[in-house]
């Protein structure tokens, strides 16, 4: 049964907020050299593994990446993605997350990680689709010749799946999983009965 | 294996399922073909002309052809994805998932599409004074900031809809 919680504890969220948002954007800016990186390289190693001959081109350029493959003519459309665009949910969620009081504490962290691994899988995924999506949509002839309708279509919903509503929705979703007691105590659930 | 068993028991479990399942459901209908032509593409537009009568009332000779907003200074494209839909969702999803009545969710759901349609209201023309002063920053103001902003005002929009509308029975 829903109890009402202190809306002490909300005001105190709120005010938390815009500390929270200023730390989560230095994080997020201090890391993302790096992560850019990795995410590079994870997507590349993924689309190489499930593709014959493998030739994905997943090229770095400032914060954005160039999608396209390496066997075909070098005046080839590539797609040129905004890394921002992946990966800028996690400036929400680690806001969300520094806002909530006692977020971290009693080993929680530990779910913070994991949490952080879902959303890598998520990005590394969103920008693999990406990548399909050009490879189905935008190669002209080497488009048609390579996808079916079927698989067009099916790459076109996972590509918006991962960039719409895994983009807007996992902040929320991975917060309210992660740190459910401190989400519960704010909306007034109980979180383990 | 046992957390997730015992997350899935919990109020708060439940309502994180519900979350996913009704905010991959209420995506999949915005995008179904007939839905974007009917619904979505007018709501852009709409969205478009709401944003001209803001900048025309603080004196921007703007026009709108379609969903496209210029001036002889700037020009924005409201493409569908810059509309709010996204955030009108995530927030209606959390409304729709709550164990509240259907009344605290329809008020939810009414409240929350007008106001976060009054926050990307806000978004495209300070998005437009971007372009004008500062075009080098809309990328980032674009992408990065009020796509943050946007996610973050659904959540605290809805923590107080939880705290104000949602557990007032259970106060009474």
């Amino acid at each position: 049964m829903p109890s009402r919680p202190p809306a002490a504890e909300l005001r105190r969220f709120v005010r938390r907020l815009p500390w929270a948002l200023l730390g989560a954007l230095v994080l997020w800016l201090l890391v993302r050299p790096a992560y850019d990186r990795f995410l590079c390289g994870a997507t590349r190693a993924l689309a190489r593994a499930v593709e014959s001959p493998p030739a994905a081109l997943v090229v770095r350029d400032g914060d954005h990446v160039l999608l396209g493959r390496s066997d075909l003519p070098p005046d080839a459309a590539k797609l040129r993605f905004s890394l921002t665009q992946v990966h800028f949910n996690l400036v929400p969620f680690l806001a969300l997350t520094l806002a909530l009081p006692g977020a971290l504490a009693g080993g929680r962290w530990r779910r913070l990680v994991v949490a952080l691994a879902v959303f890598a899988a998520a990005h590394v995924l969103a920008l693999f689709f990406q990548l399909r999506g050009h490879y189905a949509f935008s190669l002209g002839n080497w488009s048609l010749a390579n996808s079916s309708s079927l698989e067009r279509n099916l790459v076109g919903t996972a590509r918006l799946f991962f960039d719409i509503v895994v983009t807007f929705g996992l902040p929320f979703g991975a917060w309210a999983v992660a740190f459910r007691e401190g989400v519960a105590r704010l909306a007034g659930l109980s979180a383990s009965g | 294996m046992k957390a997730a068993k015992a997350l899935g028991a919990s109020p708060a479990g439940r309502f994180v399922a519900r979350y996913v399942v009704l905010l991959v459901g209420l995506f999949a209908v915005a995008a179904w073909q007939p839905v974007d032509d009917r619904l979505v593409d007018p709501y852009t537009t709409f969205v478009a002309h709401e944003s001209a009568v803001a900048l025309r009332a603080l004196g921007e000779q703007v026009r709108v052809d379609g969903q496209v907003l210029s001036s002889p200074r700037f020009a924005v494209t409201i493409y569908n994805g810059c509309n709010g839909l996204e955030a009108i969702l995530v927030f209606v999803a959390g409304v729709l998932a709550f164990p509240a009545s259907w009344r605290a969710r329809l008020l939810g759901v009414v409240l929350g599409v007008v106001a976060v349609q009054l926050l990307n209201i806000v978004r495209v023309v300070s998005l437009y004074y971007v372009g004008v002063w500062r075009p080098e920053w809309f990328t980032t103001a674009h992408v990065l900031v009020w796509q943050t902003v946007v996610i973050l005002f659904a959540v605290v929009l809805w923590l107080f809809w939880v705290q104000r509308h949602a557990l007032a029975p259970a106060r009474g």
